[in-house]
């Protein structure tokens, strides 16, 4: 995000609302955005309103307030000239707004969001099979954010396991080899919000998985989101919760449930 | 999307959040999806959701939105979502949901357990679930843990910490109200998925029993 100097007049509504905490006061009085730490979420362009007036005019007013001792108590959603501009991105750094903005639709999987799957149309995709398990690990999760630097590490930790790494998912297409998990150099130094590592493998290699996951959140200085799927038996039991708790973790008791309403519904004897 | 999986809170809490969304897949029920799509959404809004939205136009909480008209432009591809406070209306939801048979996939985030009761009192099985594992890596860095359950309801991350420690001061303060402090929080979030009932119930909750006491 860029601010136009010529229009800001340091309210400081922006700051607030950035997710990442990457704006702040110059020295001149005007903010202005941490370009290394700004993820291009567009948050603060989309919230706040813009008002529209001059910034001559709002420092007149001001001035006239201070003078009188009174002061302004303005909401929290505007900005009053405007001075919230989003810039044109180009690579690697439009993959900024790609992971970060859930307005903006991944090129490579058509879905908005941070454009995963998961168990959300497994009913008609059969993704997850019976057996199979699928782990979401979402790195920079929440609120603080993530470099790719960071999501390479846990893919270069998961990767030995030899995971099937979900080909729809955004982060597969910037791994350059899947057997080492390394990702592609020019990402790297690239700050999201979030990106979702996503794969599935046998049921019996979740605490396998857990165990890498484990050691993997010590080396990276971020944190993230761990989740864990699986299609239901018949009977409406969730098979991944044994295994979880064989490898001793606490499962949520809230979590996401697919109905099964889909059509066509996925048969499991279909290749 | 993991967006509404890794929501925290107490029990209680979550006894009154639950997110209903539409999904659909590329090459199989995606194509022409967009009237089913809105369909779902008009079955949602007869029963009062705090919230709705999707991810391409934003909530219906945020400026210059009209339900009317969000519903009118869903299109197939986007991920349709709204917020229900109470178990007996979820029921409902989904009784009529299947009845419509729209032929989209339909998923239910909120506590596992009672989202499988309201399907076997609806007469099906779930097909799938999803478990949060919680938050692992570089702890020490997270707020406290009230800001995070208000950070939580909007997984895409657009509800800032900043943001959220402002609208308890404002509320502490008294410069605000609870409902206009959840509403704000609600603003940011693009999909629809913040429960904004439930913001202001923590706000509410604050105001008696102290604000921001535990530990991060």
């Amino acid at each position: 995000m860029d601010i136009d100097k010529t229009k800001c007049v340091g309210c400081g509504n922006c700051h607030i609302i950035c997710t990442m905490g990457a704006i702040s006061l110059d020295a001149e009085g005007k903010s202005v955005v941490n370009q290394d730490e700004c993820v291009e979420c567009s948050t603060c362009w989309r919230v706040l309103r813009d008002e529209g007036y001059r910034a001559w005019y709002v420092r007149a007013i001001r001035k006239a307030l201070s003078f009188f001792k009174l002061g302004y108590l303005a909401d929290a959603d505007l900005c009053p000239t405007g001075a919230l501009t989003p810039p044109e991105l180009t690579w690697p750094r439009i993959l900024r707004a790609q992971f970060s903005n859930p307005t903006v639709v991944h090129p490579g999987t058509g879905v908005p969001g941070r454009g995963t799957d998961e168990i959300k149309s497994n009913d008609v995709t059969g993704r997850l099979r019976r057996g199979e398990a699928g782990i979401v690990v979402e790195i920079g999760r929440p609120g603080i954010g993530a470099f790719f630097r960071d999501v390479e590490k846990v893919a270069m930790a998961l990767a030995p396991l030899a995971p099937i790494f979900e080909p729809e998912n955004p982060v597969t297409h910037l791994i350059s080899d899947f057997k080492t998990g390394r990702m592609k150099e020019d990402v790297l130094d690239e700050k999201i919000l979030s990106a979702i590592i996503e794969f599935k493998t046998g049921m019996e290699k979740i605490p396998a998985f857990l165990g890498v996951l484990e050691k993997v959140q010590h080396e990276i200085d971020t944190v993230m989101s761990v989740g864990v799927a699986s299609r239901c038996l018949p009977d409406g039991t969730i098979p991944h919760e044994e295994w979880v708790r064989k490898a001793g973790y606490t499962l949520s008791p809230n979590g996401k449930t697919n109905l099964g309403l889909g059509r066509p519904l996925f048969r499991e004897d279909e290749p | 999307m993991t967006n509404t999986l890794h929501r925290q809170g107490a029990l209680e809490s979550l006894k009154r959040d639950y997110i209903v969304f539409a999904h659909t897949a590329k090459g199989i029920n995606r194509e022409g999806s967009a009237p089913k799509i809105r369909e779902f959404m008009r079955i949602c809004l007869k029963y009062h959701p705090v919230n709705m939205g999707d991810v391409k136009q934003g909530s219906m909480h945020q400026d210059d939105i009209a339900i009317e008209s969000l519903i009118a432009n869903l299109g197939e591809g986007t991920v349709a979502a709204a917020v229900f406070t109470d178990l007996d209306t979820l029921e409902k939801v989904v009784q009529e949901l299947i009845r419509a048979d729209l032929g989209i996939c339909i998923n239910i985030t909120g506590l596992l357990d009672e989202v499988k009761e309201c399907c076997r009192k609806a007469g099906i099985a779930r097909h799938s679930a999803e478990h949060s594992l919680g938050i692992w890596g570089a702890k020490d860095r997270l707020p406290e843990r009230e800001v995070m359950e208000f950070n939580t309801m909007c997984g895409h991350g657009m509800v800032s910490f900043n943001l959220i420690r402002k609208m308890i001061e404002q509320v502490r303060m008294r410069r605000m109200t609870p409902k206009r402090a959840a509403l704000m929080m609600a603003k940011c979030c693009e999909c629809g998925a913040f429960n904004p009932a439930r913001a202001e119930a923590l706000l509410e909750r604050m105001r008696e029993r102290g604000f921001l006491y535990s530990e991060r």
